[in-house]
């Protein structure tokens, strides 16, 4: 935690919450926007109005800025937690995708919708007791994914990283140009 | 799971196929679309491979980087490809419209045109079968065959067709006006914009007009007109044009 104008915010990614870490990611990559103003929407969504920061001199700001950023290195070798209970249910995970999934991962990454993190290990978090119809659900997919939101975001890194650098290493040789 | 090793492998309904993906769905998508179509396995049983697996499937398949031949046979299922050059005017109207709309997915239809059945006359001539029957039912006996047997049609009708409007652009000119932009339609006045409608509603039946002026508004001649050879009609309205007549 980091407290900033007397109030304590996240900035850890063990503070943070999933929901909370896709929406200061989603802040992040908005380059429409300045970056000052990008961290004053970040400072926002966790509770800090704009309006605090208004007679800031900017090198204050800048302190600041340095200060919460200081925290969020992503843990590179942490390792997978690969067991979730949510809503009395347990829910397994293993660092392996097949098609049916990365298709699934693909298609949310590709509509960048709100909450693509949750709803990538809602595809990657399986239920035992349940068949592989319904384990692929929109709605029951929709579900999980709503109670991932919820948890720590260092669950999710070891996860992120590991469908960046599959998806990185197969996409240099993938044929989409076949019958152009 | 048998994976091809070249396109002459693919049939012509694979390759149909293969151009029906959607493309916007991803990559992950288009491959394991691909690999279901060309090993003819259900694509649950692709989706429930390893990535892994799949990145080694798509490997083998290098060749399908690069387009099938640019040639085609000139005698399949026992017909003959009829030649360019001898074209009627109906039969090189429906190939521009396959060819404009989608000439990949019509790539059957374009056949069923082109292929016919031969005999020879009482003089030893052969002689190829009218265009009097429906190429959408002959297109079916060509969705088996590889796709090498037929893809260079492709390029070859669109080189014809490219000499073809060089050779009688003066017939041709405003066929292919550019849709306006909203912005640019807004720029209009309420003339313009009623000089616009019926310039693109004339080249949306410029066949049609054509064929209706050629049999002097006399529908019952059209067929005659539409089975004369290609470049005669052509030639004729050439003449008419320059002649003003």
């Amino acid at each position: 935690m980091v407290t900033i104008l007397g109030r304590e915010i996240p900035n850890k990614i063990e503070e943070l919450t999933i929901e909370q870490f896709e929406a200061i990611t989603d802040i992040n990559n908005n380059k429409e926007i300045d970056p000052v103003d990008r961290h004053l929407q970040i400072f926002e969504y966790l509770g800090i109005p704009e309006k605090e920061f208004f007679d800031f001199d900017i090198s204050e700001f800048i302190e600041i800025v340095k200060e919460f950023n200081s925290a969020q290195d992503p843990l590179a070798n942490q390792e997978a937690v690969t067991t979730l209970e949510l809503d009395g249910f347990t829910y397994t995970a293993e660092l392996k995708l097949t098609v049916r999934e990365t298709k699934l991962i693909e298609k949310i990454a590709i509509h960048k919708q709100k909450g693509y993190i949750s709803d990538m290990m809602a595809v990657m978090f399986k239920a035992d007791h349940l068949t592989k119809a319904e384990h692929y659900a929109e709605a029951h997919l929709k579900l999980k994914s709503k109670h991932i939101r919820k948890l720590k975001a260092e669950i999710c890194i070891p996860y992120i990283m590991f469908v960046a650098n599959k998806v990185k290493n197969q996409v240099e040789d993938v044929p989409t140009e076949a019958v152009e | 799971m048998y994976l091809p090793k070249q396109w002459s492998e693919v049939t012509l309904e694979q390759f149909i196929e293969i151009a029906e993906i959607d493309k916007e769905l991803g990559a992950y998508h288009y491959n394991s679309e691909i690999l279901s179509i060309i090993t003819d396995e259900p694509p649950e049983s692709i989706e429930d491979m390893d990535i892994d697996e799949l990145k080694g499937y798509i490997d083998e398949c290098k060749w399908a980087l690069s387009q099938p031949s640019n040639k085609y046979k000139s005698e399949l299922l026992g017909m003959k490809a009829k030649p360019f050059s001898k074209l009627c005017l109906y039969e090189y109207i429906d190939l521009d419209y396959y060819f404009t709309t989608n000439y990949i997915k019509n790539l059957a239809n374009i056949c069923g045109i082109l292929y016919r059945q031969s005999k020879v006359n009482e003089w030893g001539e052969e002689v190829l079968e009218p265009y009097e029957y429906d190429c959408t039912i002959r297109a079916e006996k060509f969705l088996d065959l590889p796709i090498t047997d037929v893809y260079g049609i492709i390029n070859e009708f669109l080189k014809f067709r490219e000499n073809f409007v060089k050779v009688y652009q003066n017939l041709f000119q405003g066929d292919e006006l550019p849709e306006l932009t909203a912005e640019e339609k807004a720029e209009l006045t309420p003339e313009e914009l009623k000089d616009e409608e019926d310039t693109k509603k004339d080249s949306k039946w410029s066949w049609e007009r054509m064929i209706y002026g050629l049999c002097n508004n006399d529908l019952t001649k059209s067929d005659k007109i539409g089975g004369l050879p290609l470049t005669y009609v052509f030639n004729m309205m050439g003449m008419k044009k320059e002649l003003d007549i």
